[in-house]
């Protein structure tokens, strides 16, 4: 190369759309393109939330599964009274807790947190761990029909049913997720008990 | 097959109400149709009332059909969806699953009864008025098809009622609440819905259709046909249709024609 | 990997696009939470549906209905099975209750005006305040001894909430004017004078061969439209051979479409036709002699041979003689009448030629015809709503004008937009010092109260109902709250409480004795209960009281199908002398149409424009929605170079209205048929400023005998405006007329079915 040699010429008219027309198009690829990854891998990671995975997520008052089931023997249908009828097993009431708590735990500074709720008249927002979207008509009572139908000997009572999805939750400090709940953890126990796969089992 | 759920629809009874128009959009979550969506033919109505005018003053006449997804068994929206967000289930219903479509309204296309409907905005009610929408229905987005389920959330929860009380979904007993909302509103008993496996069968397979009809729908439609067993607009004595048979969609909605005697029946005017 | 939405978000660096696209696509807070409540009783179980039995009150015959209530929340409602009026089914405007009910434009509470009156300029104020308020005006009454000028005006109320507000007015000393737009009150006098009966019978639709209609729209609004539609059904494909119904009126309205064959009348000349029915009946020996000649009294009513009045009534006269033909050889016949044959200035005569062809073939009294209805059960409660002819709503107006009305409190109805403009009640509404209203809307007459005291909604509140017409038996009906008041009241400020309450409590206040059964309404309901209870018969069998009013509640009434009427009116009455009708203005020079309004399918009168889904309800015949048309006859539209949504400008003698034009094939070319309910000035979103209220342009005509107003007497001329608007409907293209070559009707002769 001999300096001196380049000649700039600028780009002709034409040329200058050319190009500002494959950078703005580029640019504009490339932002659509990071936005559409973005979008995607998020919605992969963030949904359903999957916040109940580790520990548990805190709750309003420490309530121990452990206490309650373990040391008492109280039964999973004692509080979650509806399972093994309706579609949602319910979270009991206050009034159910005070059944007991009006006279048990005095000292315990959770049990002084129910008191105060149920003295104020208010019900306890509770931390959700088990979600599945609204897009999904889950219904406990047909879960807990079939399995007790389907083995009496494994699954005595409804409460024998509880932890197939929910695990040992007598065991639980605190309650936490342990099976994924996602659709193809769904659709596999389905298909492996001949339960019936069918879009609008679930979907409708 | 488990059930085969069809309707009888009797067009001499229909009076053109509305009834059932209203119910639907009361069970089914449906999206309220502001005046801007009837100027852009973008109203949803599950099931309409359709009117036809035949003649002109002082001779004219309207007459009513309501119109509501056929549940075709051999239907023109299924195999074009590129997501299999529809499909023919077991129970001989033409289903739509909200989480898969993406909206390509490709069915719709395909739907010669046009009672597929699409949201193109996102629906919206005041806060207040949410609290009347239907917890057993999903409360679709924009971008999403969506049509007459034959309220397949009563035929659920009735199917478990009928579990739980050991019985069956077609039993009588059930029948109040298995109905699609339509037909529990309906004043004149318009429409009928049941299990039409024994009627529906013979017809798509053109065989002779059974001496008793399980359910009351199918009882209906056999007393109205002559035994040929075919469902044709021209056979002797019979009322009973389906629309745009020629296509070949093997709908499940069955109607029956409606009567009109001859004028100088009535007030011997020529 | 434990990853939260949150953790995520904030590795993108929380880009602004991100964050929006989150927002859009993510959780709502809500759902992440569950909710233990405080208590949990066994109708409030999450997931698990009640169904409660009501009465649904947004018409004047109320259906039975049931309730799905989840969660405490109204969901879903669906007819009683159980009720006799309409056995499971209901109508359109029944399942948008719930839209009343969870309306976002209710009022929450008591308002005090803040502004001029009608300028909607309202405060919030305590049920205190708002009691202490009306108490006072009431008390200043008192004291002036000028308890007259005290109006309540409410809708025609039955049942024990009809006993609570008569009583009220009684004891008082003011007045009592139940409203409606739509007046019964020549269909009333028509059955009175006819049958002798103070209630309405009952049409035996089911078991009947042949119906006669003139103008009543019955299968759509007319009176009890659901009950009788249940007949309808049952008439046409029921067990026994299929009925044939043929309907007269002077426009296309929905029941004449479900018609085997209409025959269009000149407006108000259907008792004419009546008589030349008659007359054909006689002279051919069609007709029962002995009622004949009670009717009678021997005259073969020649001058209404149908030769003679063909020309007058625009029917030709072998149309005449053939529809007496087949109604004589249809019985079971009913002829019925009502709608637009009774509000014109001959509307009494009308009905009571139309009623009395029921002598004429013998159906009065028997199946398949006209069933009259015991007295009710209860005799504390009135038998008949009472209702206000137009003629004292004009004497109203005038002593509104002369300062003698002190007070005016409204309930359930909304005089200032369903009475004719001409009448100038909102001018005279300037003269009264006082307006309190009930409503839990703003409606026209809210617009213009000075105080409001909102009820609750239907489905709130307590009460009962002596259905007329009845079911042919004895029939109180009760209604319960099914969902707790959605403004409770929290404290003193907001709230709905149940109308009667409030009068109970004023009645207190002002140390009235009503010498009622009961502190409450609900005891009074009660009491009323026990009265059916002591009867030991029924359709409810208990023990004990608390057990037969819980079976009472969860029926939805008390019935006896063995308590029916004893026996038919003696003898026929006379007819009556024949009348013809005048119109406004009388000569149909420059107001050539004849307007003729008519009751909405979804919006009634008025009653229902603050209801999407009603608004969004189409028209059966247009499938038209949200605004106002005018079905104009399609030969004329032409004519006139009119297409679908010209605006056209329709005025009477008092007033004028913009509306878009409907060229019709059905409707007869010297008549303009337009719906009513639409043209509020208040309301809230889905009301207000819509459409043109046809009922402000009417002609104060009336029939003069009961001073009913005579609403199809109005004539109109017709202007086209240069503007054009996209009538909102549901179908697409204009009035397509096929020819039904696929023979998709079934054409039968009298033998086939």
């Amino acid at each position: 190369m001999i300096p001196g040699d380049f000649q700039y010429r600028k780009p002709s008219g034409k040329k200058i759309i050319l190009i500002a027309a494959t950078g703005i198009g580029g640019v504009a690829g490339l932002v659509v393109t990071a936005l559409i990854v973005t979008y995607v891998i998020s919605a992969w990671i963030g949904r359903p939330v999957i916040f109940g995975f580790d520990d548990g997520p805190e709750q309003p008052i420490a309530f121990p599964h452990t206490t309650h089931v373990e040391q008492l023997g109280l039964d999973c249908t004692f509080c979650h009274r509806t399972v093994a009828e309706e579609p949602v097993a319910t979270i009991p009431a206050v009034g159910l807790c005070m059944t007991c708590h009006l006279v048990v735990g005095d000292g315990n500074p959770e049990v002084e947190k129910l008191r105060d709720y149920f003295a104020a008249g208010e019900s306890i927002d509770w931390v959700r761990v088990h979600r599945v979207p609204d897009h999904v008509h889950f219904v406990h009572e047909a879960h807990i029909r079939f399995f007790t139908a389907a083995d009496p000997a494994k699954f005595p009572m409804a409460s024998a049913v509880c932890s197939t999805c929910h695990g040992d939750v007598g065991s639980m400090e605190r309650v936490r997720q342990v099976r994924s709940l996602k659709m193809s953890d769904c659709v596999d126990c389905h298909r492996d008990n001949g339960a019936p796969t069918d879009c609008t089992t679930c979907h409708y | 097959m488990a059930e085969s759920w069809g309707m009888v629809i009797d067009l001499d009874k229909c009076i053109g109400c509305q009834a059932c128009v209203v119910a639907c959009q009361s069970e089914n979550n449906i999206p309220i149709n502001e005046e801007a969506r009837f100027n852009e033919r973008r109203a949803i109505e599950w099931i309409r009332v359709e009117r036809y005018w035949e003649g002109e003053f002082p001779d004219a006449k309207a007459r009513f059909i309501p119109i509501l997804c056929q549940h075709c068994a051999d239907a023109p929206c299924e195999p074009v969806c590129p997501v299999y967000a529809t499909y023919h289930n077991d129970e001989g219903l033409n289903v739509q699953v909200y989480n898969r479509c993406i909206g390509t309204r490709f069915c719709a296309n395909g739907c010669p009864y046009q009672v597929r409907f699409f949201n193109f905005w996102e629906p919206e009610w005041p806060e207040s008025l949410k609290n009347q929408l239907n917890p057993d229905v999903t409360v679709r987005s924009r971008g999403i098809m969506e049509k007459c389920t034959f309220c397949i959330q009563r035929i659920r929860r009735t199917g478990r009622d009928a579990a739980q009380a050991n019985g069956d979904v077609t039993d009588e007993e059930f029948q109040r609440t298995l109905n699609p909302a339509c037909v529990n509103a309906c004043p004149t008993q318009t429409l009928e819905f049941g299990d039409l496996l024994d009627v529906l069968t013979p017809l798509r397979e053109g065989t002779r259709l059974p001496k008793e009809p399980k359910s009351r729908a199918g009882a209906k439609i056999k007393k109205e046909l002559e035994s040929e067993g075919g469902i044709g607009v021209r056979e002797p004595g019979g009322r009973g249709y389906r629309l745009l048979e020629d296509l070949g969609t093997n709908p499940s909605v069955i109607y029956l024609r409606k009567v009109e005697p001859k004028v100088e029946q009535t007030t011997g005017h020529d | 990997m434990a990853l939260t939405r949150r953790q995520f978000l904030g590795m993108t660096g929380g880009s602004a696009t991100a964050a929006v696209l989150f927002a859009a696509c993510g959780v709502p807070e809500k759902e992440l939470l569950v909710q233990a409540p405080f208590e949990m009783p066994e109708d409030l179980v999450s997931g698990r549906d009640a169904w409660y039995a009501t009465l649904c009150r947004q018409c004047a015959t109320s259906e039975g209905v049931v309730i799905r209530v989840m969660e405490g929340r109204a969901k879903k409602v669906e007819g009683n099975i159980d009720y006799p009026l309409n056995q499971g089914r209901h109508s359109a405007r029944c399942e948008a209750g719930l839209q009343a009910l969870y309306n976002p434009d209710r009022i929450r509470g008591p308002l005090l005006r803040a502004g001029e009156r009608g300028s909607s300029q309202f405060e919030e104020i305590s049920w205190t305040d708002a009691l202490g308020r009306l108490t006072f005006q009431l008390e200043e009454l008192q004291r002036r001894r000028a308890q007259k000028s005290m109006v309540l005006i409410t809708n025609p109320v039955g049942g024990h909430l009809g006993m609570v507000a008569e009583r009220f007015v009684e004891r008082f000393r003011g007045r009592f004017m139940p409203y409606e737009s739509i007046e019964r009150t020549n269909l009333r006098a028509a059955i009175k004078q006819v049958f002798g009966q103070d209630r309405m019978p009952d049409f035996d639709i089911e078991r009947a061969n042949f119906i006669l209609s003139f103008g009543a729209d019955f299968l759509n609004t007319w009176v009890s439209p659901v009950r009788y539609a249940r007949g309808f059904g049952e008439f046409r494909q029921g067990d026994r051979p299929r009925g044939t119904m043929v309907h007269v009126d002077s426009r296309f309205s929905m029941t004449g479409a479900n018609a085997d064959d209409r025959i269009f009348v000149k407006p108000g000349m259907e008792g004419i036709l009546a008589l030349s029915i008659a007359h054909v009946l006689i002279k051919d020996g069609l007709a029962d002699t002995a009622a004949a000649e009670a009717l009678t009294g021997g005259d073969t009513l020649e001058e209404f041979a149908p030769e003679a009045i063909a020309q007058k009534i625009g029917v030709a006269a072998e149309k005449v003689s053939g529809l007496a033909h087949a109604f004589a050889g249809g019985r079971p016949a009913i002829a019925l009448g009502g709608g637009s044959a009774a509000a014109h200035t001959n509307g009494l005569f009308n009905l009571t030629a139309i009623y009395s062809l029921n002598y004429l073939v013998g159906s009065v009294g028997q199946e398949g015809g006209i069933v009259f209805n015991p007295a009710s059960p209860l005799d504390d409660i009135p038998s008949v709503p009472a209702v206000t002819a137009f003629g004292e709503w004009q004497e109203l107006a005038n002593d509104m004008r002369s300062g003698d009305v002190g007070v005016m409190m409204v309930r359930g109805a909304d005089p200032f937009y369903g009475l004719p403009a001409s009448l100038g009640f909102r001018e005279a509404s300037y003269d009264v010092p006082f307006i309190f209203s009930f409503s839990n809307f703003m409606d026209d007459t809210t617009a213009m109260a000075d105080l409001v005291l909102p009820e609750h909604n239907y489905l709130e509140d307590w009460g009962s109902d002596s259905p007329d017409p009845g079911p042919g038996y004895e029939l109180v009906g009760f209604q319960q709250p099914v969902v707790r008041p959605f403004f409770e009241s929290r404290g003193e400020h907001l709230g709905t409480r149940g109308f009667a309450d409030v009068l109970l409590a004023i009645a207190g206040e002002l140390d009235l004795e009503l010498d009622l059964p009961g502190e409450t309404f609900k005891d009074i309901l009660q009491a009323g209960a026990l009265k059916l209870f002591e009867l030991k018969r029924g359709s409810v069998r208990a023990g004990d009281f608390r057990a037969f009013w819980n079976g009472v509640l969860q029926r939805g009434g008390w019935w006896d199908v063995s308590a029916r009427s004893t026996g038919p009116a003696a003898t026929p009455p006379k007819l009556p002398q024949a009348e013809e009708p005048r119109f406004d203005p009388v000569s149909a020079d420059r107001f050539d149409f004849h307007l003729v309004p008519f009751s909405s399918v979804g919006i009634s009168e008025g009653q229902g424009a603050h209801l999407p889904w009603m608004q969004a309800t189409p028209d059966p015949i247009t499938t038209a929605t949200w605004l106002t048309w005018v079905e104009i006859n399609l030969k004329v539209a032409e004519r006139l170079e009119l297409r679908e949504g010209d605006v056209v400008r329709l005025s009477s003698t008092r007033g004028s209205i913009d509306v878009l034009a409907y060229p019709h094939p059905g409707v007869p070319p010297d008549v303009l048929a337009i719906p009513m309910g639409q043209g509020h000035v208040a309301g809230g979103r889905y009301a207000e400023g819509r459409g043109a209220n046809v009922l402000s342009i009417l002609a104060t005509l009336t029939d003069e005998k009961t001073g009913a107003l005579a609403w199809a007497a109005t004539r109109v001329r017709l202007e086209k405006l240069d503007r054009w608007v996209r009538l909102p409907k549901f179908e697409n293209s204009g009035a397509d007329l096929p020819e039904d070559d696929e023979q998709l009707v079934l054409q039968v002769t009298r033998d086939d079915t």
